[in-house]
């Protein structure tokens, strides 16, 4: 059966899909500019790993699985620090239409260059950590979601880090800047940028920018995105606490 | 070995003993009728159903048994009936172990479990009659519904079939067709909501509903693997106990009772008559828990919708 259905084209059937409306300061799911959607953090997800976490702010859902440090593959060189792999892979049905996900290849490298800074590798030498991603469903702003429960995960499965890692992206729509956008929104945006930072040390590992941007309009979303993310530190780390006075 | 382990026990502790002796750890509990976790070996793993986890695939279930995760989802696409079937739709089912789910799958090298219990699925959901392929027409030779199915393995922690078959038949029975109907040009477009303005402009709009409806389900498969080991028969094996104990013996029943798959993949242990009408006595009554477990997350679904 399934060979069968490899050979059938099939399609998806047209909803409407809504454009984002902007009356009145207030976007379509309520939230004004300036707010981010809730977020449920919890570590220990994936009992079989040695650290995990889930995140999900709104409808965006992903788990995060840490393994290691294990020995690295048997083609790898002799390295005095330890190495850091990671991946992202998307369910088949998180995107509206199926199968999309597979189009965010470059996720992988990016959660890479986002954590290697805030890592540190000595600590583990001659081994690998891996760090794998799920998307479960994206429903927008998918890798700061991935690159912030990445690092929970992390933390999670005691692997020295100088500090929390936690992202937060922001769209521009003219003269509108509205934080953690959801996909509708990144959809018809006319810029977009991202800031990883660690919030304690004051420290970005990552900052991507993209689209039409004026100035001082990338300073007030940079200012917008720290702020938010210095925010997500003191929840996750609320959240790791909470993890560690259970268990005792 | 034997020997030598007996004289290590007095001085060893517990969970180095479990590593190093797996085999003799094991044992020595089944042997006192109880296993590691404190379950005596008749006894499955608590389980339970998350109703509708994703809302936006067309269907969702995530069900957990003991620490065995599993999430599926279904989403619905258009497709052009062969000429054989004109009238019928078609379910394409997957199982995916993604890297997260445990230390032994990595990216780029898929779990070698995955394409067999994806292929039992299959084998076992099409046989079993649960849909009939004739509800996922929408018009006979244009357009019909093809149902992707597909289910991830979060956490793997044993029994994955069972867990897996569970999540898919949760999602199925909560599956809802929505309304759609055929435009000018043959394409089928969503009616939700403008069902009107769809009946004003095209007057040739066959076979359109404008209400979201269930698919009619046959008889439920629910399944029981057991493990055998020697004399003793252990239900819903961990995935340590898998490792460790290699004989699997896997029963398919439906709520009426009747068989649908037995599948015994090899392994060292042999399974004698008895041990296998033992299995299905368990996994009979298994089905019944798992029946009212399924009923009740489906009436929870219920609840959350309207």
């Amino acid at each position: 059966m399934a060979s069968k259905s490899g050979t059938i084209s099939t399609y998806s059937p047209l909803f409407s899909r809504k454009n984002p409306n902007f009356t009145n300061g207030v976007r379509s799911d309520g939230r004004h500019f300036h707010e981010c959607r809730l977020a449920f953090l919890r570590t220990g997800a994936v009992n079989a790993a040695s650290g995990s976490a889930y995140a999900e702010f709104g409808n965006t859902k992903v788990i995060v699985s840490v393994f290691g440090p294990r020995e690295s593959k048997k083609a790898m060189m002799y390295s005095d620090t330890g190495r850091l792999n990671c991946s992202v892979s998307f369910t088949t049905f998180s995107t509206p239409i199926r199968g999309q996900g597979s189009e965010h290849k470059e996720f992988s490298s990016m959660l890479h260059k986002a954590l290697e800074g805030a890592i540190m590798l000595e600590t583990f030498p001659k081994t690998t950590v891996d760090v794998f991603a799920l998307v479960l469903e994206s429903g927008g702003s998918e890798l700061p979601v991935i690159i912030s429960c990445a690092s929970l995960a992390l933390a999670d499965a005691g692997i020295a880090m100088f500090d929390l890692v936690t992202s937060v992206s922001v769209s521009c729509f003219k003269d509108d800047l509205v934080i953690d956008p959801v996909f509708e929104e990144e959809s018809c945006q006319d810029g977009s940028l991202m800031i990883v930072c660690m919030p304690l040390r004051n420290e970005v590992t990552q900052l991507t920018v993209t689209g039409e941007w004026s100035t001082p309009k990338v300073h007030e979303a940079m200012d917008l995105c720290l702020g938010a993310c210095s925010k997500l530190g003191d929840i996750m780390r609320l959240c790791l606490k909470e993890a560690a006075s259970t268990l005792q | 070995m034997e020997g030598k382990s007996e004289e290590l026990e007095g001085e060893m502790e517990v969970e180095a003993y479990r590593r190093l002796f797996p085999l003799q750890f094991y044992e020595r509990h089944l042997s006192d009728s109880v296993r590691p976790d404190a379950r005596p070996l008749n006894k499955a793993r608590p389980t339970s159903i998350v109703p509708a986890p994703l809302p936006s695939a067309d269907a969702s279930a995530m069900v957990k048994i003991g620490n065995t995760t599993m999430l599926s989802g279904i989403k619905l696409e258009i497709m052009f009936p062969s000429s054989d079937s004109p009238d019928e739709g078609c379910i394409a089912i997957d199982f995916h172990m993604p890297p997260i789910c445990s230390p032994m799958v990595r990216p780029g090298r898929p779990a070698e479990a995955a394409p067999v219990i994806s292929q039992q699925l299959n084998n076992v959901i099409m046989s079993s009659k649960l849909i009939d392929l004739k509800e996922l027409s929408i018009a006979s030779g244009k357009a019909a519904w093809m149902v992707y199915l597909e289910i991830y393995c979060l956490d793997a922690d044993g029994a994955l079939f069972d867990a897996a078959l569970l999540s898919a038949v949760a999602a199925i029975a909560h599956l809802e067709i929505p309304p759609v109907c055929l435009n000018e040009e043959g394409r089928v477009v969503s009616s939700q909501g403008q069902a009107e303005t769809n009946t004003d402009n095209n007057g040739n709009t066959n076979n359109s509903n404008t209400e979201k409806r269930k698919l009619t389900l046959g008889s439920i498969p629910f399944s029981l693997t057991c493990l055998l080991h020697k004399q003793y028969l252990l239900v819903d094996p961990t995935d340590e106990e898998e490792s460790i104990m290699p004989s699997l013996l896997t029963v398919v029943l439906d709520t009426s009772g009747h068989l649908i798959s037995l599948y015994k993949p090899g392994g060292p242990v042999l399974a004698y008559t008895s041990t296998t009408k033992n299995c299905v006595a368990l996994a009979t009554r298994r089905v019944k828990e798992l029946e009212k477990i399924l009923k009740e997350a489906l009436s929870e679904m219920d609840v959350i919708e309207n």
